[in-house]
């Protein structure tokens, strides 16, 4: 190429790569570049810029052949090492989804930790069962397999590489166990996910370079992108990818089974994807900096699709270990491995400079587009919103008489104390007001409960109604976020919508 | 400082033991962790090295078990580096270091009494090791 060209292509650079003197930086050393020389230099000078991410990716699989049985078996239901694998197709396929749990160590073992055992070389032991037929009459088998005995082993993940993704936190006042791990209450800590900097989407935020075609670094060997991945939303900057791969070449140290602690298994992978510097715009994207990478902060305590946000948060905040969530300091640790999501980029770059990894113009470019729906629903579920109703309240200074008084009056079981921001401090009913009655209590403070059970509006009404039972209650005050009382809702509140 | 972890049994725990060797020692002793009810307890703390012997021996001659408590095990195989146990670890006991690799601090860490990070491990690489080596 000539120093003045503005464009080069995806063969010039094979070209170089063929001759041992492409020039190819990762995204880290590219960023660094173009902030010491420019964008012009660093167009000039870099063929290539290589990205990469290791992060846990649940919508990941493999699809197996396992050859023919004699007498021959068309597999209805099938497992290994006792996780259920699907079997989507002819008579000895499967797909070996990564969330799928072993039925012996759920939670602990699963789908992905298969994927991991088989490309390690470990035997894993096959369990089927058919119903048989003319053709297939075999109904059971049992044997231990590696994945030299498979016809295929390809790795089919349909949502890789999420471009970013939310930091997650817990307002509420218990421990809660999510697929972006533990979380502890009253926001003690914040977790995140992705590369950011690193990441191959948001290097070529546009998708000029990828598509259908383009050759990548998937599970420590060379695959392919397929497509886009579920859930593409590339407007918001949430592009996903589909790839494959053959799982045979992979290594376990880029493909590595995780258990989530009362949420499931899933994969850890390690993707990387080479950027052909083509231009100029793209030696300008591939310089983009965590701290322009921005992403939500998510309360992942209420239990809804759309979870209220604590406002926005940089990739460089979070990498530096702390961000402030309502200006308190909340310590923030990441859940994908920015080790390996440079190991990632570094080996691909040593593939490209060794002349064992040729770049590919991909065939169709993702999609910049679409959009991510919500699921139709059909049926509505009713929310504690539904059939709260306004609260009768007290002050603990009011006397017992009072309170019964308005009991009767109000025709009500549950009266909520206040303070005088209107917040709860506790609750009365009238079964506390007849043991004071029958006791000789004169105070309020002596009979009320002050460690009351609370539900929040915006929560399904299910799950409240679980609440209620699990702790033998006929009432919960509704209140937000700063504790002050919204409403109530009862029992019969709740029997009367769910009918129980 | 020398960190030691001391166990009181259901007959034990209702004795002001800890007080009393705190007083007649004088030993400025840092109580990291504690977990105690009717049932018995278990106190980590940390205690200056020159009085660590003196004090141990104090414990025991009183009837209670004291042992130099084994932390966390971590297998490096395993471990990742995701770091998702680092903003967990009450103590700060655990990092990243400029190779983006976890490192625990051994020093720092207080061990099975906390064990905050262990089942938040996707890669199952921390253990919690219940029983310590008894320091003679």
């Amino acid at each position: 190429m000539s120093n003045q060209a503005k464009t080069r292509t995806v063969e010039e650079i094979n070209k170089k790569i063929r001759r041992g003197d492409a020039q190819v930086l990762t995204a880290e050393e590219m960023k660094r570049l173009v902030e010491e020389s420019g964008v012009e230099v660093a167009f000039k000078e870099v063929d290539v810029v290589t990205t990469g991410t290791f992060g846990a990716m649940c919508s990941s699989g493999a699809v197996i052949n396992l050859g023919h049985s004699d007498p021959p078996i068309k597999i209805d239901h099938a497992w290994l090492n006792d996780v259920e694998v699907c079997h989507p197709g002819a008579a000895v396929d499967l797909f070996v989804g990564a969330t799928n749990m072993s039925e012996k160590q759920p939670f602990e073992y699963g789908g992905g930790h298969v994927i991991e055992d088989l490309v390690a070389g470990r035997e894993v032991e096959l369990r089927a069962t058919a119903y048989g037929t003319d053709c297939y009459p075999r109904t059971s088998i049992k044997t231990t397999l590696t994945k030299d005995d498979l016809n295929q082993f390809c790795l089919l993940n349909f949502r890789n590489g999420y471009q970013r993704y939310n930091c997650a936190v817990n307002s509420s006042e218990e421990i809660i166990y999510t697929y972006m791990s533990k979380l502890l209450p009253r926001i003690r800590n914040a977790t995140f996910s992705g590369a950011g900097e690193l990441n191959p989407l948001m290097n070529d935020p546009d998708y000029e370079t990828m598509g259908m075609g383009t050759r990548i670094f998937l599970g420590g060997a060379q695959g392919y992108i397929i497509g886009e991945g579920t859930q593409h939303s590339p407007k918001n900057l949430n592009g996903t990818l589909m790839v494959k791969g053959d799982a045979k070449k992979m290594t376990p140290e880029f493909l590595q089974g995780a258990a989530f602690t009362k949420y499931g298994t899933s994969l850890y992978v390690g993707l990387g994807v080479p950027i052909p510097i083509l231009n100029e715009g793209l030696a300008k994207k591939t310089a983009i900096q965590d701290s322009e990478i921005f992403t939500d902060i998510v309360d992942y305590s209420v239990p809804r699709r759309d979870r209220p946000k604590f406002g926005k948060v940089s990739y460089k905040e979070l990498k530096s270990g702390s961000i402030a969530v309502n200006d308190k300091k909340v310590r923030v640790s990441s859940l994908s491995s920015l080790k390996m999501a440079k190991k990632v980029a570094t080996t691909l770059k040593s593939w490209i400079n060794e002349g064992q990894f040729l770049l590919t113009a991909p065939v169709e470019r993702l999609p910049t587009n679409t959009v991510f729906k919500p699921m139709r629903q059909t049926e509505e579920i009713p929310f504690v919103v539904s059939v709260m109703h306004p609260a009768v309240t007290c002050t603990e200074k009011e006397p017992i008489q009072a309170i019964a008084e308005r009991i009767v009056t109000k025709s009500v079981n549950h009266i909520v104390v206040v303070d005088d921001a209107g917040k709860i401090l506790g609750i009365v009913t009238s079964w506390d007001i007849t043991r004071a009655m029958a006791e000789g209590k004169k105070a309020l403070a002596d009979i009320e409960s002050r460690n009351v059970i609370t539900a929040k509006p915006d929560e399904p009404l299910e799950i409240a109604s679980k609440r209620m039972a699990q702790n033998n209650i006929s009432a919960l005050p509704v209140i937000d976020i700063e504790r002050k009382v919204l409403g109530i809702i009862t029992s019969e509140d709740v029997s009367r919508l769910l009918g129980r | 400082m020398g960190r030691i972890l001391i166990r009181f049994s259901e007959e034990k725990v209702s004795e002001p033991i800890a007080s009393q060797i705190i007083i007649k020692y004088k030993v400025p002793m840092a109580i990291l962790s504690a977990h105690v009810n009717s049932k018995g307890g278990e106190i980590l703390a940390e205690v200056p090295d020159d009085m660590e012997e003196k004090i141990v021996k104090a414990f025991r001659e009183r009837g209670v078990e004291v042992t130099v408590p084994k932390l966390i095990e971590v297998d490096n195989e395993k471990c990742f580096s995701c770091g998702s146990c680092i903003a967990l670890c009450p103590v700060e006991a655990i990092s990243l270091d400029r190779d983006s690799t976890v490192q625990f601090d051994k020093e720092k860490c207080v061990g099975s009494t906390c064990s905050i990070c262990v089942d938040a491990c996707p890669a199952r690489a921390i253990k919690s090791v219940k029983n310590g080596a008894k320091k003679s």
